[in-house]
């Protein structure tokens, strides 16, 4: 792609017709022009700032028009975003900021926990906040004459995603703008995309999925209702009635909450096309009632991870009732390999490793050498995830081999967890599991061994959790033990504590 | 009185914390970060099975349940109807 083209794709995409609208926020609409003038408007105020290309700009930002809005400001002013979970307390916060050696991060005023992070980012980095101190998005006294921005090319750094937290070795997953590139024009014609869809954002920004929504969308003229979160399903769906989305984008509990607590039959739903499911496996029965309760409606399954810009292979829609179970086939750029445990290739339908190319393969993983030559060999990513391919070349997901726990939406190393149950001084060991749950998927669950004597009671625990850990990453249940179970070589073992019938 | 229940009920299973007095009457739960998507859930659970009312679909929105004054005068409408 043209250098030229790269450096304004992301300013709100302006070759489109300018007045269609483009994002929805509560009051807040904002067309195509208009979005794409605020973004040049902030990006000429990041570079004025004192941003540099190159630099890291951290953003604590909840979904909304201003984060759109932040981000692509700072990508096209040649800066690296950095997305923070809003939902994360201070320590990962400033962990994070600190480990992606950000000189910037940008808030809003509405943020509740403002000034706890203002105390917690090491003094390298300043603070901006939307509609309060050094605001990028205020309208200048004077017009700023055209600050000059820099060109983009497609291997320019655009984007860092944190995958964990920052005890032991934080990955921050570096993408750039041609990995973004390669995203949109996967998902663009993989959903068949046109300015005149609309979806119904719910999914996190600050996350590969939401990202990817919003970037895919955005780049073809389409349109983003935004809305936070999705605690009330039945205000999501009277949103969409109202707004007339074309399509919707969630994750294995998104789709379980909402057949669980709104009766779809009962709502308008003619103009919605399409809806996509990714961010880990959903059980084919929740897959089968979603088709029996949008009939005629577009399912696209889909698989992905954060370090292949979220998305690596689609199942068409019309594929779906024959290939339950199945993520479909690789996006058109994309070249997927099953290999076994020595790195040689697999016979078909035989599982193994998941092994993934293309132009949406992150650069690596931010300062951080180490795991990025554990995860990349010869331009190749090791997914972590264990597969197979049928006779069709289309992939199933057969395990993980990771012990990332997947709650809801949320990816969570139980380490994070671990590390902050360790500085409770009455636990002298401890384990984080995922169990099964049947909305999220995954809850986590805790085995701690107490000193002796001990009168460590579990809300306790919980309480010093929360004070540390996004509440998402609070273990839901808490069992006190006398030992863990360990390998001879002395490493705890995960799947007996998952899986306690298992003897291994 | 169900407004100090459900004071209780989050105080416990969201801040863990046996003061049911940190839990704000006329906050927004889930805008204050005390409550999650499925925590609203599990508090909508909570508020069918200690008040015994069934909580309807189309009822379940933030007018009803983003704070502990709105729930308690959920119940309070629902006991009335019944």
């Amino acid at each position: 792609m043209e250098k030229s083209a790269l450096s304004t794709a992301w300013s709100g995409g302006s070759p489109h017709s300018p007045d269609r609208v483009a994002i929805v926020d509560g009051d807040r609409v904002l067309s195509h022009g208009e979005l794409h003038e605020l973004v040049i408007r902030a990006a000429g105020a990041l570079r004025s700032g004192g941003i540099e290309p190159g630099a890291r700009v951290a953003l604590v930002l909840e979904s909304s028009w201003q984060y759109v809005v932040c981000y692509l400001a700072v990508m096209r002013a040649g800066a690296i975003a950095v997305p923070l979970n809003p939902a994360a307390r201070e320590r990962d916060l400033a962990g994070w900021v600190e480990h992606a050696d950000a000189t910037f991060a940008i808030t809003d005023i509405s943020y509740a926990a403002r000034e706890a992070l203002s105390a917690a980012l090491p003094r390298s980095c300043r603070l901006l906040v939307c509609g309060g101190a050094g605001d990028p998005l205020a309208k200048p006294a004077a017009p700023v004459a055209d600050v000059e921005l820099p060109g983009i090319s497609p291997d320019s750094p655009a984007l860092i995603l944190f995958t964990s937290g920052t005890s032991g070795s934080p990955k921050g997953v570096l993408l750039t703008h041609g990995n973004l590139q390669a995203n949109v024009r996967g998902i663009i014609e993989s959903l068949a995309l046109t300015a005149d869809d609309s979806i119904m954002a719910v999914l996190p920004f600050s996350y590969a999925y939401g990202n990817s929504v919003l970037l895919s969308h955005l780049a073809c003229g389409a349109r983003l209702v935004i809305q936070r979160g999705f605690g009330f399903p039945k205000a999501v769906v009277e949103a969409m009635v109202r707004e007339r989305v074309t399509g919707f984008a969630g994750v294995p509990s998104t789709y379980a909450l909402l057949l669980s607590r709104v009766r779809l039959e009962n709502f308008d739903l003619s103009h919605l096309r399409y809806v996509t499911q990714a961010g880990g496996p959903m059980p084919v029965a929740l897959t089968q009632r979603l088709m029996v309760a949008l009939p005629g409606k577009q399912i696209f399954v889909m698989y992905g991870q954060t370090e292949a810009t979220s998305r690596l292979t689609c199942l068409p829609a019309h594929r779906l009732a024959e290939k339950p179970g199945s993520v479909g086939l690789p996006l058109r750029e994309v070249n997927l390999q099953i290999r076994d445990a020595a790195g040689a290739p697999c016979a078909s339908g035989v599982a193994g490793d998941i092994w993934a190319s293309g132009p949406n393969i992150m650069a690596g993983y931010w300062r951080n050498p180490g795991a990025t030559a554990e995860a990349l060999r010869d331009g190749w990513l090791r997914t972590g995830d264990v597969g197979r391919l049928d006779d069709e070349g289309f992939l199933h997901i057969v395990g993980r081999r990771s012990d990332i726990i997947k709650v809801g939406s949320h990816r969570v190393h139980p380490q994070d967890v671990e590390q902050v149950l360790a500085e409770l001084a009455d636990v002298s060991e401890c384990a984080v599991v995922g169990v099964d749950d049947e909305i999220l998927g995954e809850v986590i669950k805790a085995f701690v061994v107490r000193s002796q004597d001990s009168p460590l009671q579990e809300l306790q625990v919980k309480r010093h959790c929360l004070e540390r850990l996004a509440a998402y990453k609070v273990p839901k249940y808490v069992e006190f033990v006398a030992q863990l179970p360990r390998t001879s070589s002395g490493k705890v073992q995960r799947s007996v504590l998952q899986n306690p019938q298992e003897t291994s | 009185m169900p407004a100090a229940e459900i004071k209780k009920f989050i105080a416990k299973n969201f801040l863990f914390s046996d003061d049911a007095s940190v839990v704000p009457d006329d906050q927004s739960l889930m805008s204050s970060g005390t409550l999650d998507s499925t925590g609203i859930l599990e508090l909508i659970m909570f508020v069918e099975e200690k008040f015994q009312v069934k909580v309807a679909d189309e009822d379940m929105l933030p007018e009803n349940f983003d704070s502990v004054n709105a729930i308690a005068a959920y119940i309070a409408l629902k006991k009335q109807a019944a």
